[in-house]
């Protein structure tokens, strides 16, 4: 009774998170709408940019209903052999209109070897797509001069198999995202150094590989940092 | 007019872009605070649009640094946020009060029509 209970807590600020998230999309499409009307010139709305915004706005209700269906069952992902590489190389594709939108470059980094991790294909597509939309967005913000790069990549440690994505994001710390995790969905923007606004993509993600008994930490790779998760690899198939 | 548009959303940022210019106004767009006063050092603006939820450095601390120097004390703020007024009824007073802020703007509500006639009217009794 008293984790069906923080769990609906939790549930009901990853809502609020989401909601304060969804106005950004709503927002960009209402006004690009508007813009064509206001000077007369239907040829400067950018059809291109509604679509991005309605397909991240879409993605993050999915991920959303999804991070909710497994906290308020309480259930766990049936957990299968999954290919990082492959998920992250998919994750990447569908996100590369999106960030080619916000003049983010993405970087692909799967090069190697990985065994098959115990995950669920759909959720861990799930987490990858609604954490690397938050973070594209996030990293077209960055008040840097710095190009604007997002690279996904896979690496081995002795914990694990390391899915991350990473960015420029000065002053991200693993202490500010422990923070972030007991704020979000009460303040408006709980992690500073990364996200603009609520960055609820960070948190549905985080929700749905924590029912794949992972979750997200602050991760660093060739200099830059971001969020990652660590995975088993399958024994089962390694003695195939 | 010269507008400062403080915007971490790029994609939003183009849209405003578009309607100020095509209202006449000179455009110049950053996505934070350290890089608005930059831009602020480099040409004085006739006028600046701030989002508060900003990386990094919030909005209100651009404030307090934009208001510390005195050719910049006079210059008229508009802000334009995603924050809710609820959200904001702790600070809109002081902005409004203390550091000169000209209008508050709740962006999901604030259609462009609004946006350009109050970045009009600010300049205008500025």
């Amino acid at each position: 009774m008293e984790a069906r209970h923080l769990a609906t807590i939790e549930a009901g600020d990853l809502l609020l998170s989401v909601a304060e998230q969804l106005k950004v999309p709503l927002t960009a499409i209402a006004r690009q709408a508007e813009l064509g009307q206001l000077t007369g010139q239907p040829s400067l709305v950018d059809a291109g940019a509604i679509r991005t915004q309605a397909d991240a706005a879409l993605q993050l209700v999915e991920s959303y209903l999804l991070g909710l269906q497994l906290m308020s069952t309480q259930a766990q992902l049936d957990l299968e052999p999954v290919s990082v590489s492959s998920t992250l190389q998919d994750a990447a594709h569908a996100l590369e209109r999106f960030a080619k939108q916000y003049g983010v470059q993405l970087e692909l980094h799967v090069a190697g070897k990985f065994p098959p991790v115990m995950a669920h294909a759909g959720g861990l597509r799930a987490a990858l797509l609604s954490l690397g939309f938050a973070l594209v967005e996030a990293q077209a913000a960055q008040d840097s001069a710095k190009p604007r790069r997002l690279t996904l990549a896979t690496h081995h440690t002795p914990h694990g198999i390391i899915a991350g994505l990473y960015g420029d994001y000065d002053g991200l710390s693993a202490k500010q995202w422990r923070s972030a995790l007991k704020l979000y969905g009460r303040a408006p923007q709980p992690l500073t150094a990364v996200s603009a606004g609520s960055g609820a993509g960070l948190f549905v993600a985080d929700a749905i590989l924590r029912s794949m008994e992972s979750s997200l930490r602050v991760g660093h790779y060739q200099h830059q940092s971001g969020l990652a998760a660590t995975f088993q690899p399958s024994r089962q198939l390694q003695f195939v | 007019m010269h507008v400062l548009l403080i915007e971490p959303n790029t994609l939003l940022a183009a849209t405003y872009r578009q309607a100020l210019q095509h209202a006449g106004h000179e455009v110049r767009h950053v996505t934070g605070a350290q890089a608005a006063v930059m831009a602020a050092d480099g040409r004085t603006p006739d006028v600046v649009v701030l989002e508060l939820q900003l990386p990094q450095h919030s909005g209100l601390e651009f404030l307090h640094e934009f208001r510390s120097y005195a050719e910049w004390q006079h210059v008229p703020v508009v802000v334009h946020t995603l924050l809710s007024p609820r959200q904001l009824a702790f600070a809109t007073d002081t902005m409004q009060r203390d550091l000169g802020v000209c209008a508050v703007l709740y962006k999901p509500h604030t259609s462009l029509q609004d946006l350009l006639r109050t970045v009009r009217v600010s300049t205008a009794a500025a």
